[in-house]
């Protein structure tokens, strides 16, 4: 019987052993994961912590699901070695499990900075359940925080600590907040909209040390300035969790390179989620899009290879939306024109009057990028464009239309199913 | 609403539906199943189709357009709409009332008593001066010397009437007739009515593409408008028809289709003017058509009527109702009608196609209101009996036509009193010859009566007919309130009884049950058709200038209803009465404003401040009777009356 | 069995009625006069769009491979093992505005009062889609092909 090992436990992992028993019911799947608790849904560590989301609703996959599609799943086992050659992989317990064929979907880890006292205690990353427990029990005791980092994970952290009117500031070492994802005028509206909600935010900044002897009292910035805090979370993005491959023959550039089969660069050894660096449909080239649904796509698209339905992974693109105190806020593929960049040019829309701003970034005649705040009810419509990579250039005057719909674009695309006669 | 017991209560209306059905006749009631669901925005108010860069219409959810491609809002779009509805309503008031005018300078013979002219002896070729008391009030009203001639006077009258029409300043004659506080609010806001012409053109004016965008502004140029056709147009037609032909007294009647008749020729007169109807009445008497009818194997002729018509040949002559709106395309289903002649207004298209399914011939009379292969007999009032005669003899000759095996006339009929005017009242409260107000006021203040309430208005399929208009009359009764009656609201409650003396033991509370005993009234007065509604104007007025309760129409403890409108003229004589200090309640579904939240706002609460009433929405009768009686309670603390006993 | 909406695009006339009954049936009344108060409540699910002189009702299709429920990151949404159309319980929506963002019809609205997403349900509590019933030329079909 053919076993089939899994590394990791979330969205990658399980859309991939979803997809597996779609037409494989006979082979054995095991998961590891090396977290202590079952599947949770990762994304929304932020909003359990801001109270918007009740514990009991964090569960990804109950029990059930894991025997209903006979799946075991091996919790704490924190995988550190992989062997091609021996089909094996070992764990820190010593423990070791066998495979015919592998799937790496273990995901990404916080990055440390290299900060003075970044070791202390009270200083949290921001990625597991665990992290985000240790936070909440601090919290009767926490009047302020800083947060260090101002991307998606700093600011959801920040977003998450203000709702619990925990006093938060956010140091951003670049000039703009979520410079990985927005542009300076999409960035501005947002820090506006968080500031106006009493979320404190300085731009180039940096911290310099953590202050405090057990308990953190303070932390110092770049420019000498001294702010009092007795909590820091570090929101310093996020990078592959890649360690376990390190002494192996996998391929690993940034993340495990990923050919269009999802297949690392060891036939039998697969990979998925936000490890993986595949295809980026925008850039053109390799890149780890570390995104809830890229890592289901991924997941699934990896479990069909597994199980014999060859289908090809058409490549991913950043896709990033949430919402700040009722500012929505989506973000697809490229999001500037960096200078370098030839071939591109922008679009955009900014009406102060609504609060709203619409960009899209156009190579030749299709969209490699998209910045929607405030509204953003089309944006489905952009990542269809983006992923099918559409010819729009009869569409080019409407696109950033308020009007603008599917069927401006139906004319333009294949589907399976008609629903217009 | 496909059950028949939803779409009315009325028995005879229910046995005709089923037989509609049976013979796969549909009515208004299936035509109302089709169009389902109405447009949420022509019903919210939202659409204008004012200019050709519409149509336009206002995401009432507030996501989409919020202002139409001129930029006019919400508020502008619905207040234009509603105001060319009013507009509209006191158009067809009014030219009715200029037609009414106009006959009135044809009269050739005066008659002191009608009675005094047997059947036979008259000069059917004329219209007479029925009451010479009144012409001589309305002829002191312009100053025109009351000594002349009576047949100089009307004529002189006349033309001071059609002047009223093309009038370009001052103020309507009638409009005197308020009470002096409410013609000082009306001065204040510029809201006297001029010429009766001129503020109907001059609120279509406002309305068009880019004039006028402050909806209450334009809600002022409507309410003067309104005010107008009730002061106006309305009263116009209601005087000049009493004055020439006759006006009416208490009379008894009858009501609902069991008035039509298997063994006779059956004609229906269905519309709103009288002048030809008043003549078919004549016409239907006259000894040669009678005998033709003999002759075609008809017992007799039998005129019955429908809507407004009906109940101005009821309030003069007894005539017998057939039914109200929601009745006209049943009467033609029984079967046995051989003519219905139609003048203006209210008359459903439908009618055509009904006729054709029976025998029945479907006859217009009036240039305004044609029908595609309808056979026409233009009315003039020069050859008003020849006309009359004419479509009778139609009538009489298609007798052998009708089909026995088709005709199921229902037997539902029932006797009601009408003929209640502004005088009649005066007269039987306050004695023939001196009639006043004096005890009807005293009722009131003494808390016998708790106040006076006008419930008007139409049939709408949209409720189940004829339910609103009787629920909420008993409710009001019940707790003591006199109600006033109009239109097909009066049909609809005489035909449940209610315009009966014995009406008062049975529904009525103590008090006014005590009052209608003494006096021998119902306690609901039938005053006439709807542009009597201006009898209701008058009549409070006089109660004002009686004293005792308040100086302005608005003091009085009344209110106004209409349960189940459909009509443009519904909202103008709603208009007119909220311009005039009335709290007026409309049932059905409200008037196409709820879009505009400002303009709703306005209308059921901050007009009150400016004109002392204001309209209410309501969807069921004993809402609307709360709302009503609470008015009327709290109209009686602001007079320190007494509690009603 | 799943049903899916088919629109007859030259009987679309773009009364918007469809959008009306819908939030009429998603309001907490059910009746059009009350509806227009609830401005919490009311956001239509089904919206037509005009494109090359013709009109588009769109709302959710009910997709066989539903990008919304890939990109649901919070469990609000997934397919109903059974029957195969879109479950989505409104309770565990979080207004990440993911599904907005996946959806290839731009059929899902983010709600920012309710900072939930809103979409067509079928008006599952009915009998049928009430958009159905509004359509006066009756351009919308529910079929289960």
């Amino acid at each position: 019987m053919k076993q089939i090992l899994i590394i990791g436990n979330s969205a990658a992992g399980i859309s991939c052993a979803e997809a597996i028993r779609e037409y494989d019911q006979t082979s054995k799947i095991v998961m590891l994961s090396d977290e202590d608790t079952p599947s949770y849904y990762r994304c929304l560590i932020s909003y359990y912590l801001a109270g918007d989301v009740k514990k009991n609703n964090l569960m990804y996959k109950p029990q059930k699901f894991y025997s209903d599609k006979n799946i075991e799943l091996v919790l704490n086992k924190k995988v550190i070695r992989v062997n091609t050659k021996k089909n094996r992989v070992s764990c820190e317990d010593k423990s070791q499990y066998d495979y015919d064929i592998l799937v790496i979907a273990s995901g990404a880890r916080a990055h440390i900075p290299d900060i003075k006292g970044v070791r202390k205690k009270s200083v949290f990353v921001f990625r597991s359940l665990k992290d985000i427990k240790e936070i909440e029990s601090l919290l009767p005791i926490t009047k302020t925080a800083c947060v260090l980092g101002g991307g998606l994970v700093g600011i959801k952290a920040a977003y998450a600590l203000r709702r619990r009117n925990v006093e938060v500031k956010v140091l951003v070492k670049s000039n703009q907040i979520l410079s990985q994802v927005l542009d300076a005028e999409a960035a501005s509206l947002v820090q506006k909209r968080l500031e106006e909600n009493g979320i404190e935010i300085l731009l180039g900044q940096d911290a310099d040390e953590i202050i405090g002897e057990g308990d953190i009292r303070a932390v110092k910035i770049t420019s000498g300035k001294i702010f009092g805090c007795s909590l820091v979370v570090l929101g310093k993005g996020v990078e592959p969790a890649v360690d376990c491959v390190e002494e192996s023959d996998i391929k690993v550039n940034y993340g495990i390179v990923g050919n269009e089969f999802l297949q690392s660069s060891v036939p039998n050894v697969f990979t998925a989620g936000d490890v993986c660096e595949s295809l980026d449909i925008c850039r053109g080239k390799n890149a780890v899009n570390a995104i809830w649904p890229v890592a289901v796509e991924q997941g699934r698209c990896a479990g069909l290879n597994i199980s014999g339905h060859a289908t090809v992974y058409p490549g991913s693109f950043g896709m990033n939306s949430t919402d700040f105190f009722g500012l929505p806020v989506v973000s697809l593929g490229l999001h500037r024109i960096e200078k370098d960049d030839q071939g591109l040019e922008e679009c955009k829309v900014f009406d102060a009057a609504q609060g709203t701003y619409k960009k899209i970034i156009i190579r030749g005649d299709r969209i490699v990028g998209a910045i929607f705040v405030g509204a953003i009810g089309s944006s489905g419509i952009f990542t269809r464009l983006i992923k099918e990579q559409v010819d729009i250039s009869s569409l080019r005057d409407k696109l950033l239309e308020d009007s603008f719909g599917y069927p401006d674009i139906s004319g333009l695309i294949q589907e399976k199913e008609q629903s217009y006669v | 609403m496909s059950l028949i017991k939803e779409r009315s209560i009325d028995r005879a209306t229910q046995e005709t539906l089923k037989k509609a059905k049976k013979e796969n006749i549909p009515t208004c009631w299936d035509r109302l199943d089709a169009q389902q669901p109405q447009c949420g925005f022509g019903l919210l108010g939202l659409c204008c189709t004012v200019c050709n860069m519409g149509p336009c219409r206002i995401d009432p959810f507030g996501e989409g357009a919020a202002a139409g491609v001129c930029g006019a809002n919400a508020d502008t779009i619905a207040a234009r709409n509603l105001a060319r509805k009013i507009a509209t309503g006191a158009s067809a008031h009014s030219d009715h009332g200029r037609d009414v005018a106009h006959a009135a300078s044809l009269v050739t013979k005066v008659h002191s008593h009608p009675e005094s002219h047997p059947e036979g002896h008259r000069h059917h070729h004329d219209y007479e001066i029925l009451d010479i008391g009144k012409l001589k009030l309305l002829a002191a009203e312009f100053g025109i010397d009351t000594a002349k001639p009576e047949e100089q006077i009307a004529r002189e009258l006349s033309k001071k009437l059609l002047e009223e029409f093309g009038r370009q300043e001052g103020e309507l004659v009638f409009t005197k007739r308020a009470p002096l506080k409410r013609r000082e609010i009306w001065k204040k806001l510029g809201i006297t009515p001029r010429g009766i012409d001129r503020e109907v053109v001059e609120l279509l004016h406002t309305t068009t593409m880019g004039v006028d965008n402050d909806y209450k502004n334009i809600i002022a140029t409507g309410m003067r408008c309104a005010l107008s056709d009730g002061w106006g147009g309305s009263m116009i037609a209601t005087d000049v028809q009493d004055v020439i032909l006759g006006s009416p007294e208490p009379v008894r009647g009858k009501v609902n289709l069991g008035v039509l008749k298997e063994d006779q020729v059956n004609i229906v007169v269905h519309g709103h003017e009288p002048i030809l109807s008043e003549m078919a009445v004549k016409a239907s008497r006259d000894p040669e058509l009678l005998k033709l009818a003999k002759d075609k194997g008809a017992e007799g002729i039998n005129l019955a009527g429908i809507c407004c018509t009906a109940n101005e040949v009821l309030m003069r002559h007894g005539i017998a109702v057939a039914g109200n709106f929601l009745q006209q395309e049943l009467a033609i289903v029984t079967g046995a009608v051989e003519v219905m002649m139609v003048d203006v207004q209210c008359i459903m298209p439908a009618l055509h196609e009904v006729a054709a399914c029976f025998h029945t011939k479907l006859i217009t009379t009036n240039s305004k209101a044609r029908f595609p292969g309808v056979s026409h007999v233009e009315f003039t009032p020069e050859k008003a009996y020849e006309t009359a005669k004419q479509i009778i003899r139609v009538g009489v000759e298609n007798f052998s036509n009708r089909k026995k095996d088709r005709v199921n006339i229902p037997k539902e009929e029932m006797d009601l009193v009408a003929g209640f005017t502004k005088e009649v009242v005066a007269q039987m409260l306050g004695g023939k010859y001196r009639g006043t107000y004096r005890p009807l006021n005293e009722a009131i203040i003494s808390g016998r009566i708790r106040g006076l309430a006008g419930v008007v208005g139409c049939n709408n399929p949209k409720q189940t007919h004829d339910f609103a208009h009787t629920e909420l009359v008993k409710e009001l009764i019940k707790k003591d309130v006199l109600v006033l009656q109009t239109g097909c609201s009066a049909i609809a409650c005489a035909k449940q009884g209610l315009l009966l003396p014995e009406a008062a033991a049975q529904y009525a509370g103590n008090g006014l049950r005590e009052i209608c005993d003494a006096v021998g009234i119902p306690p609901v007065l039938h005053l006439g058709s709807c542009v009597d509604n201006s009898r209701i104007l008058t009549a409070a007025s006089h109660i004002i200038s009686e004293g005792g309760l308040g100086e302005d129409l608005s003091d009085i403890p009344a209110a106004g209803c209409a349960p189940e409108w459909m009509s443009e003229k519904a909202i103008t004589i709603g208009f007119y009465f909220v311009a005039s200090g009335v709290y007026t309640v409309f049932g059905a579904s409200p008037f196409a404003v709820l879009g505009s939240k400002n303009l709703t706002h306005y209308l059921t609460h901050d007009i009150e401040e400016i004109v002392g009433g204001r309209f209410d929405f309501a969807d069921t009768p004993v809402k609307m009777a709360e709302l009503m009686i609470a008015h009327i309670d709290k109209k009686r603390k602001a007079l320190n009356l007494k509690p009603v006993i | 069995m799943k049903k899916k909406f088919v629109y007859k695009v030259d009987k679309c006339l773009g009364c918007k009625s469809c959008e009306i009954a819908c939030a009429v049936a998603h309001s907490t009344s059910g009746d059009l006069f009350n509806a227009v108060n609830e401005f919490d409540a009311l956001s239509p699910r089904k919206k037509v769009y005009a494109s090359s002189g013709k009109n588009y009702p769109v709302s959710c299709k009910q997709c066989d491979e539903p990008q919304c429920v890939s990109a649901c990151m919070s469990g609000a949404l997934a397919v109903d093992p059974k029957e195969k159309n879109v479950l989505y319980d409104e309770t565990r929506c979080v207004g990440c505005w993911m599904c907005v963002m996946a959806c290839p019809y731009g059929a899902i609205k983010p709600d920012k009062k309710s900072k939930k997403t809103v979409r067509c349900d079928q008006c599952k509590d009915k009998d049928e889609p009430q958009c159905l019933k509004a359509c006066p030329t009756k351009a919308i079909l529910w079929t289960s092909s």
